[in-house]
């Protein structure tokens, strides 16, 4: 038996690698959530659909709100006929004659059938001079007035994200400021912002927010103000109760002895500690945020047209969807917001397992 | 035990009041006149004038307050302002429809809910425990809104099984899209909590001393894990029937059922101010109502709840 304490040391210390030193909870959190499949397809899709919202302008293939009503309601992979003019519309975008067929394009004039059914003949010289003709693919299809489904759903993804990011935001900060301040004062404080907490508790998230949105008017800033209005409270609650159990620590305890001041005290030593539950708590409420985001557009209360966002897509191809004559105007927003909010909830689920170490087994 | 309840009992109260007070203040920061919207855009300046005076509004904000106040407490929101009818009648005429439809998909989703949560949580790992917890994430993935929309394309207008709109008083068939719809995400939640909880349950110790001791695995199963694991479920399962019994939004306006959740959709579109506070005020009211039950009921069931 060997009892000499120096040999047995460096024995235990072969395993354990010289850098441990400053690792934090985070490093192992992220090495436990890298090793967890599931959660990483959510990061990735999730982390795509980012990508996608910030190059939407790059990726679109056509702007979201040009409308070329001949190509109204079109099934997928839809292949359009136009001829471009030489000038711009207002904006500087490329405008275009749709058309059926060219009948002749003979010296100096191009002779067309449009979709009225109708031989028209055009100058060249009022055409584009590079391509003065081209076929538009629409992958997806169109809607009602002839715009891209595709470009929609790229441009409908800023709505989506924005919304649920930015409403989740502001959640988090005024649950992380009235969690902390009931939390940590207690007494009357922690009375009053209880209180608030339940009454706000009380109302139907979703009826609320939407009473909210009402009462503010329609609109982008106004539906993540009604988002964040009502989310907080779930982020209050998980503050102030890890706040009541970190309070009793030895280590706060070991800060009010040395006489540091409480803002510093909540916001170095007691925030930082609970922000766990917090991420776990932030990541189901993005889930939620772009579910509700989806809603409210669904009901014509959040962004307004002509600006695309999934809910009001919905909206707008259920009846095609019914009366069988395009399904996809519906479809494919669905499914945009069903894989978002499942790859978010996937990535929930991980971030709580690798935060949470009991659970891993 | 009286002292917990009379204490919890006045509690309520306190957030009943505040639930006033967030509702009052919804109608009173609309921008605009609640006159001119009774009335229309071209009426006349002096029947506004008639109206403000009669509902009070030319009074200061306190005053308009306190007289809410008293009126909600009395059960009096006011009438509507499309059909002229008293908000109160017409959220209790609407009630019976949303608690069927709450109380029936609640039934079906913690039936399925708690097997599916059984089976996943004994097979653990298994295919069929990867599969329902991937539906189960997809059903809390999934917008109620979307769903209902499935739904009803899928078994109402190709399938015909059946129809998409409208109550029981045409027939039962009714009832079953907008229950199954409605059951999809607490059956999703209630399915996960079950697997969960069932999985910490059975690490205890004391089902290791049952296993030890020769009982079968269903006597395990039944009588000394389940019971144990189905606390936070229940939790779960009283938060559901508080939410969805103040309406369930959409999908009783994409089903056309006629509960409170119609009304409440159908009044926001419509603008009808005294409809939307009532049904708002309504549904948080039971919510406070509900979970003051519940707290009572674990109160006398769990030795646990500590009575402060």
């Amino acid at each position: 038996m060997t009892s000499n304490p120096e040999k047995i040391n460096t024995e235990l210390k072969k395993d354990i690698p010289d850098n441990t030193a400053g690792r934090s909870l985070w490093y192992y959190s992220w090495k436990r959530l890298k090793r967890n499949k599931l959660a990483m397809v959510g990061l990735y899709v999730l982390s795509f659909m980012i990508l996608v919202a910030i190059f939407a302008p790059l990726i679109a293939p056509y702007d979201p709100n040009d409308q070329i009503l001949e190509f109204a309601t079109k099934p997928i992979n839809f292949k359009g006929e136009v001829l471009i003019k030489k000038e711009r519309g207002s904006n500087g975008e490329l405008q275009y004659i749709p058309i059926k067929k060219i009948v002749t394009d003979s010296g100096n004039d191009i002779k067309y059938i449009d979709y009225n059914n109708e031989e028209k003949t055009i100058p060249k010289s009022e055409l584009n001079e590079k391509t003065p003709f081209k076929t538009l693919t629409f992958l997806l299809g169109t809607d009602r007035f002839g715009r891209d489904v595709l470009s929609r759903l790229i441009y409908g993804s800023r709505i989506s994200l924005s919304v649920g990011l930015i409403s989740e935001s502001i959640a988090i900060v005024l649950g992380l400021i009235l969690g902390a301040l009931a939390g940590f004062f207690r007494g009357t404080t922690d009375k009053v912002i209880m209180w608030i907490i339940n009454v706000v508790w009380a109302f139907p998230s979703i009826l609320f927010v939407i009473a909210i949105s009402v009462v503010l008017g329609k609109g982008f800033w106004q539906a993540f103000v009604a988002i964040g209005l009502t989310a907080w409270v779930d982020v209050a609650r998980i503050v102030r109760g890890q706040i009541f159990s970190i309070r009793e620590t030895e280590y706060i305890e070991a800060t009010k002895a040395i006489g540091f001041k409480s803002p510093r005290i909540i916001m170095r030593h007691i925030l930082p500690n609970c922000m766990g539950p917090v991420i776990i708590t932030g990541t189901v409420g993005l889930a939620t945020a772009i579910i509700f985001e989806a809603s409210l557009s669904f009901l014509g209360l959040g962004v307004q047209p002509p600006t695309a966002s999934w809910g009001q897509m919905i909206f707008d191809g259920y009846k095609y969807l019914i009366a069988g004559t395009n399904w996809g105007l519906a479809v494919f927003p669905s499914l945009a917001i069903m894989i978002t909010v499942f790859a978010v909830n996937l990535l929930g689920d991980g971030v709580r397992d690798a935060l949470d170490p009991k659970l891993t087994k | 035990m009286w002292v917990y309840i009379v204490k919890n009992f006045f509690y309520s109260i306190l957030i009943i009041l505040g639930v006033i007070t967030v509702t009052f203040c919804l109608l009173y920061i609309i921008p605009g006149d609640p006159a001119r919207m009774l009335l229309g855009q071209r009426a006349d300046v002096k029947s506004v004038e008639a109206v403000r005076e009669e509902l009070g509004l030319n009074k200061p904000l306190y005053v308009q307050y306190y007289k809410f106040l008293t009126k909600a407490i009395q059960g009096d929101l006011g009438r509507s302002y499309s059909t002229n009818r008293e908000v109160t009648l017409t959220i209790i005429d609407r009630f019976p429809a949303t608690a069927l439809l709450a109380t029936s998909a609640l039934i079906l989703s913690t039936i399925i809910g708690v097997l599916i949560g059984i089976i996943s949580a004994i097979k653990k790992y298994s295919l069929i425990d990867n599969f329902s917890m991937v539906f189960a994430l997809i059903g809390i993935s999934i917008p109620q809104f979307v769903f209902a929309l499935l739904m009803a394309l899928i078994f109402g207008a190709i399938l015909k099984w059946f129809p998409i709109s409208g109550y029981i008083t045409e027939g039962w068939n009714h009832l079953i899209l907008p229950m199954v719809t409605l059951a999809l995400r607490p059956l999703a939640i209630i399915a996960r909590m079950t697997r969960s909880s069932m999985l910490d349950v059975m690490n205890q110790d004391y089902v290791r001393t049952a296993k030890a001791k020769g009982l079968s695995n269903a006597k395990v199963i039944f009588k000394h894990t389940l019971r144990n694991a189905l606390n936070p479920v229940i939790t779960t399962l009283s938060a559901s029937l508080a939410a969805t019994l103040g309406g369930a939004f959409f999908i009783e306006y994409i089903f056309n059922w006629p509960g409170i959740g119609l009304l409440a959709v159908d009044s926001i579109l419509k603008l009808d101010f005294p409809v939307i506070q009532g049904t708002v005020l309504f549904s948080a009211i039971i919510f406070v109502v509900i979970n003051f039950i519940v707290d009572i009921i674990y109160a006398f069931l769990d030795p646990k709840v500590k009575l402060t």
